[in-house]
């Protein structure tokens, strides 16, 4: 991508963190299903609320647990799509 | 959004100074705002969010183990006697506030569930001819002797009041989970 004149150096870095080219849908794909799992984990909210105005005690517990999982699932993705320094062409990769 | 002036003409003769100056008129958010609603920044922000969903769903785990809910003191209902078999006795328990509903059983046994359905809190009331608890207001159905959902869109059953029973005076204890 060429950078048009006059525009400030931030845009060249910018444009530098954007993913590979190909990449990009699938980071999208990423963050639609962690929203949907975001959802997923409000109704268990509500599930859990329903059961323990019940006095279910054991399936709250394993709803809590689902919805454990499911931010345990974000968090790794947040911590596997941490930003690294990108080599740039020419340079050798940083340790 | 900033207006953009239009006095000046698109020239190639523009400085970089005089560019960038319009570009700042035309676009006011600078890279570091622009930022901020990054995907990145966005999955950050779906994940706490995700966190505090997730600690409001333990919290309520938690609770029902620490406090398990049962309301509700000693208190006199009906006399046996008054109630018939297959008959009922409207009430209030465990406060003033609350319907309860105390039933004969054809068996004769003595059952007592919260009046208030668990789907949208009307009043449940006893159907002798069919030998169910209804709620009016969407047809929920309750079992007699369970207080279980027979049909309709109540997802609970009725919570239960624990009775004890002496001599002719019918007492509820609590109210506790079906």
């Amino acid at each position: 991508m060429s950078v048009p004149p006059g525009r400030p150096d931030e845009y060249q870095e910018e444009t530098e963190r954007q993913p590979p080219p190909g990449q990009a849908s699938i980071a999208m794909l990423g963050l639609a299903i962690g929203i949907l799992l975001m959802s997923l984990q409000l109704w268990l909210l509500t599930l859990a609320f329903d059961l323990y105005r019940s006095g279910v005690r054991g399936e709250t517990l394993a709803v809590a647990l689902i919805s454990g999982l499911v931010f345990l699932g974000g968090l790794g993705m947040l911590r596997l799509l941490e930003r690294r320094p990108r080599p740039r062409v020419g340079e050798p990769p940083r340790e | 959004m900033g207006a953009v002036s239009g006095a000046e003409p698109r020239s190639e003769r523009l400085s970089n100074r005089a560019r960038r100056e319009r570009w700042a008129v035309e676009f006011p958010y600078g890279w570091d705002a622009d930022e901020l609603v990054s995907r990145r920044e966005l999955l950050r922000l779906a994940v706490w969010a995700s966190g505090a969903l997730f600690a409001a769903t333990a919290a309520l785990a938690g609770l029902s183990y620490a406090r398990p809910r049962a309301r509700g003191t000693r208190q006199l209902v009906a006399r046996a006697s008054d109630v018939p078999p297959g008959g009922e006795r409207y009430s209030r328990y465990p406060t003033a506030d609350d319907h309860a509903i105390l039933l004969h059983l054809q068996d004769g046994r003595f059952v007592a569930f919260s009046g208030k359905c668990t789907h949208l809190s009307c009043a449940v009331y006893w159907n002798a001819e069919r030998g169910q608890l209804l709620c009016p207001c969407h047809n929920g159905v309750f079992d007699a002797q369970t207080g279980d959902v027979l049909a309709g869109p109540p997802s609970r059953p009725l919570p239960r009041i624990a009775l004890a029973v002496e001599g002719d005076a019918i007492y509820a204890t609590e109210e506790v989970a079906s």
